[in-house]
């Protein structure tokens, strides 16, 4: 029984980044209004696929990046298929620089951050203003990116800290 | 300890080769992407996002719950900083109001006048649904809310959803228990509007900015529009109900008149659906041309053809208030 447990409790130690970006896509999803609206809700599912496939791809396979990605299209209403794409290519290029960042400082990683956020807006943006055939306004999406970055190094202590005690802790 | 471990990285692949499983998913993603744009109201894609939405309302009920409390408390706190001023602005409101009352009471009277008259139809009777909003798309460029009620209490695709202050944008997917609501501002959003005071019908696009506008180029007498006059649904395409009120216009350029929605989607919680049954206009002009000298079907028909003049003298009638008119 007592391996059954620790079975279990390996098993919700794996997948708690998942959880986690599922967590952040109902988030999205929630009314949930900060200051009064004037604040938008900061993308997590962004933050959680960028930390853990930087510091550990493996809890976070490309499976559960895209059931992320889809959960968060259908709660939204928008093209299917759209945020587990960006989702995706956050994490191809976030693998693909593992080495340059992998300890180094955490105000490096957090430019890192910034500039994977900046690329994303723009995939976004051209993306939406080609598909709506007009020129989309920036200013809500640059907004909600500038939130997410500045939100991140929040995130960032958090998620240590529950990576290193919690899920590679056995 | 060491096996444990050991077992993990094997069981949740720790060392596999991420890229591969990346650019899988990938190509996944964009094959699902260009399906999905290619067909946009395929009954699959529909069926998902329905699936998940109904789904997802009971998780989406259990997070609303505890944020619209907390929303309450703050707002409880922000009011006591406020007293003041808000029991000014609604002693001003209740002033203000009192004039209409008075307004409304005399046209009442004169409603109840015309409505002894023989020709008089009753319009279709309108019957609400309350929703209370249990998510909405917090994403830059998709302006929807998720609502707590769907098919089972009566609500279509199509409708029209209204708050207290205004219309805040139409249902386009419905599920047995929940429905989204797409809102005016968002880039999809295309609603028939009436700019009351200059009588000009247009269409309402949504800009994916807090406030849509009226495109001008469609219409025929742009210029007249103004800034200051309401703008109410035109009912036109028989899809919305009429006279629903959208916003107030707050800027005309050539090309387009911007709306300030009179909704205030930050503080939307409880919405009404507007289920429509919109007067069957085909059939009757049917059995006009078979029986043009029945005398129902005919004043159905012409009431059907001048349906915009009484309102557009209701409105003519509301812009200049004069409230000693009944007396």
């Amino acid at each position: 029984m007592a391996s059954r447990a620790e079975n279990l409790a390996r098993i919700a130690r794996a997948a708690t980044p998942t959880l986690l970006g599922v967590f952040g896509a109902f988030m999205l999803a929630a009314p949930l209004r900060l200051f009064e609206g004037a604040v938008a809700t900061p993308l997590i599912p962004l933050v959680v696929v960028y930390f853990w496939s930087l510091y550990s791809p493996g809890h976070l396979p490309a499976a559960s990046i895209f059931f992320i990605g889809l959960l968060q299209d259908l709660l939204s209403g928008g093209p299917l298929g759209l945020w587990p794409a960006v989702y995706l290519a956050v994490q191809y290029v976030a693998i693909s620089q593992q080495s340059y960042f992998l300890g180094r400082e955490t105000h490096v990683v957090w430019m890192g951050f910034a500039v994977a956020a900046a690329s994303v807006s723009i995939i976004l943006w051209l993306f939406m203003s080609l598909m709506s055939a007009t020129l989309l306004p920036l200013g809500g999406l640059v907004f909600q990116m500038l939130t997410t970055i500045a939100v991140y190094p929040l995130f960032a202590v958090a998620f240590g800290n529950l990576h290193r005690r919690v899920i590679i802790e056995v | 300890m060491d096996v444990l471990g050991q077992d993990k990285r094997e069981v949740f692949g720790l060392r596999t080769n991420s890229h591969t499983g990346t650019l899988l998913f990938s190509l996944v993603a964009l094959i699902l992407l260009l399906s999905s744009l290619y067909a946009a109201e395929a009954s699959v894609f529909k069926k998902a996002r329905e699936t998940a939405m109904e789904t997802a309302s009971p998780i989406l009920k259990l997070f609303s719950g505890p944020i619209g409390w907390i929303h309450d408390r703050v707002g409880d706190v922000g009011d006591y900083f406020r007293v003041l001023e808000q029991n000014k602005a609604l002693r001003e409101e209740n002033a203000a109001l009192r004039q209409w009352e008075e307004e409304a009471r005399s046209l009442r009277a004169v409603i109840s006048a015309l409505e002894e008259l023989d020709a008089y139809e009753a319009p279709p009777t309108i019957k609400p649904i309350n929703a209370f909003v249990i998510g909405e798309a917090n994403e830059a460029y998709a302006h929807s809310m998720i609502v707590n009620a769907g098919a089972k209490a009566g609500a279509a695709v199509g409708y029209a959803a209204v708050d207290e202050r205004g219309m805040i944008g139409r249902l386009v997917s419905v599920s047995n228990n929940a429905s989204r609501i797409l809102l005016l501002n968002d880039i999809q959003s295309r609603i028939p509007v009436f700019v009351e005071g200059s009588f000009v019908e247009g269409l309402l696009v949504g800009r994916s900015t807090s406030n849509p506008t009226i495109a001008i180029t469609m219409l025929a007498n742009g210029a007249r529009i103004e800034p200051g006059q309401r703008v109410v649904t035109s009912g036109a395409g028989g899809v919305l109900p009429r006279g629903l009120t959208v916003g107030v216009v707050s800027k005309v350029t050539d090309k387009e008149a911007v709306v300030e929605l009179a909704a205030d989607y930050a503080r939307t919680r409880l919405v009404r659906i507007i289920s429509y049954e919109f007067p069957q206009i085909d059939e009757i002009e049917q059995g006009a041309e078979s029986q043009s000298t029945s005398a129902p079907n005919q004043s159905a028909v012409e009431r059907s053809d001048d349906q915009p003049a009484p309102q557009a003298q209701a409105a003519a009638a509301t812009a200049p208030p004069s409230p000693d008119e009944g007396d």
